[in-house]
């Protein structure tokens, strides 16, 4: 069989397209020393969600972490950030080390700052405070006038009420400038309260579901759970599961075992706690329980 | 016996008429274009992508706002083993060294003051820090 010049004149270019792939894939492949995120190794890209959750733990910037998350190309940032905290804590690691993954997980899902960082109990002015210092005839050299304004908090960021504690005075030249003084609420250090346990006959596995809210009825996060019974404990935390709220942990319960409740943070106790008798359709199963605990 | 010609190198009696000084460089010819083709290909159309890039091969702006989060949060938690061995990862070179490569990447692209501010605490904290 004979072959024409044009067919070897094809099969040469054949042969040096795939001499060049062979040498630009195999032999001296782009090297990237400019890689973005999303190119990095899976350990590498735990590594970067860690260091993203850090930052916004310390700086409450929420569209700043989404958008570093986003740099990670992730199909669902919220989802990785739960299964990179729950294969730490599988893996032993301390629960405050997860904390953050969980806490930027569960407020992406929710869209705002669970836990506005409030760094002081006392405001602290900004520098660029626009107050006029006016000497008076008797003054006290830290007399301010009362036009002095100083830089608005944000709502949002105020962790109390600011109540004045000594009644108005009309005359501002000889009486002190009042001090605002700080409206107890109940912080994240106050000891949590069951107010509601129902059974739920869903015909569902057996479970124990937490649900842990704020004095504002807010889902709280990172709540630690320590269930004992007969002859086990197991600890677990809320918010590891922010598809069913940022505040819910649950707990898988046996036939035939009582269990006991024990919130770490506050010290709240339930005893006696077991899966309910359901029915359905003339059977009977056993249902769960839902508990809801609130600061 | 027929003579033998250049025109031998494709053997097997399939290519028998001698080529010509022009069919000979035409083949070169072909032969460079589809190594150039090939290049070009495997280089910019569609090089080997690296999906499990260490951390040390990120651009210069991501390393430089990585190093700002860890700045961010050395300046909640003021722990300097965790933030150097945070920047660590960035590579070999001394975490004093590389956040001073980010606060000046920082000055240089216009961060903020603040910014700046934390890229010079975590620096300081760098050249203080004693492993």
């Amino acid at each position: 069989m004979k072959r024409s010049f044009p067919f070897f004149l094809a099969l040469i270019l054949i042969v040096g397209f795939g001499l060049g792939l062979a040498y630009s894939w195999l032999l001296a492949p782009v090297s990237y020393v400019d890689a973005p995120p999303s190119l990095l190794g899976a350990d590498f890209k735990e590594q970067y969600r860690s260091v993203v959750a850090a930052a916004y733990a310390a700086n409450q910037d929420l569209p700043r972490a989404r958008a570093r998350l986003d740099l990670l190309r992730d199909a669902d940032s919220i989802k990785e950030l739960s299964a990179q905290a729950q294969r730490m804590l599988a893996a032993g690691a301390d629960f405050e080390k997860t904390r953050p993954l969980a806490q930027l997980a569960a407020d992406l899902r929710q869209g705002y700052v669970s836990e506005p960082f409030t760094p002081s109990p006392f405001p602290t002015f900004a520098p660029n405070l626009s107050a006029t210092i006016t000497p008076t005839e008797n003054s006290d050299p830290f007399f301010i006038e009362e036009e002095a304004t100083a830089t608005p908090f944000s709502a949002a960021t105020m962790p109390f009420q600011q109540t004045p504690i000594t009644p108005i005075v009309e005359s501002t030249a000889a009486t002190p400038t009042l001090r605002p003084t700080f409206t107890p609420t109940a912080g994240a250090g106050a000891p949590f309260v069951l107010v509601s346990q129902e059974a739920v006959c869903d015909e569902q596995p057996p479970t124990m579901r937490f649900t842990f809210l704020n004095a504002k009825k807010i889902q709280v996060a990172g709540v630690e759970i320590v269930a004992t019974w007969n002859d086990g404990e197991d600890r677990f935390f809320s918010g590891f599961k922010p598809e069913m709220g940022n505040g819910y942990a649950d707990f898988q319960m046996r036939a035939n075992t009582i269990y006991n409740i024990r919130i770490v943070n506050g010290g709240t106790f339930v005893a006696d706690l077991s899966a309910p008798e359901c029915s359905a359709h003339g059977q009977s199963y056993l249902g769960s329980l839902s508990l809801v605990f609130q600061r | 016996m027929s003579s033998v010609s250049c025109s031998d190198i494709f053997t097997g009696g399939h290519y028998n008429f001698p080529m010509s000084s022009f069919q000979k460089v035409a083949l070169l010819f072909a032969l460079a274009l589809g190594v150039g083709l090939g290049l070009t290909y495997g280089w910019v159309v569609s090089p080997i992508e690296y999906v499990d890039a260490p951390l040390s091969l990120l651009r210069e702006d991501y390393r430089a706002d990585y190093v700002l989060m860890i700045a961010e949060a050395y300046n909640a938690d003021a722990d300097s083993a965790v933030a150097a061995r945070r920047i660590a990862q960035l590579g070999s070179q001394p975490p004093a060294e590389i956040a001073a490569s980010a606060l000046v990447y920082a000055q240089m692209n216009g961060f903020s003051s603040d910014e700046q501010a934390l890229l010079q605490n975590l620096f300081s904290a760098m050249q203080r820090y004693a492993p």
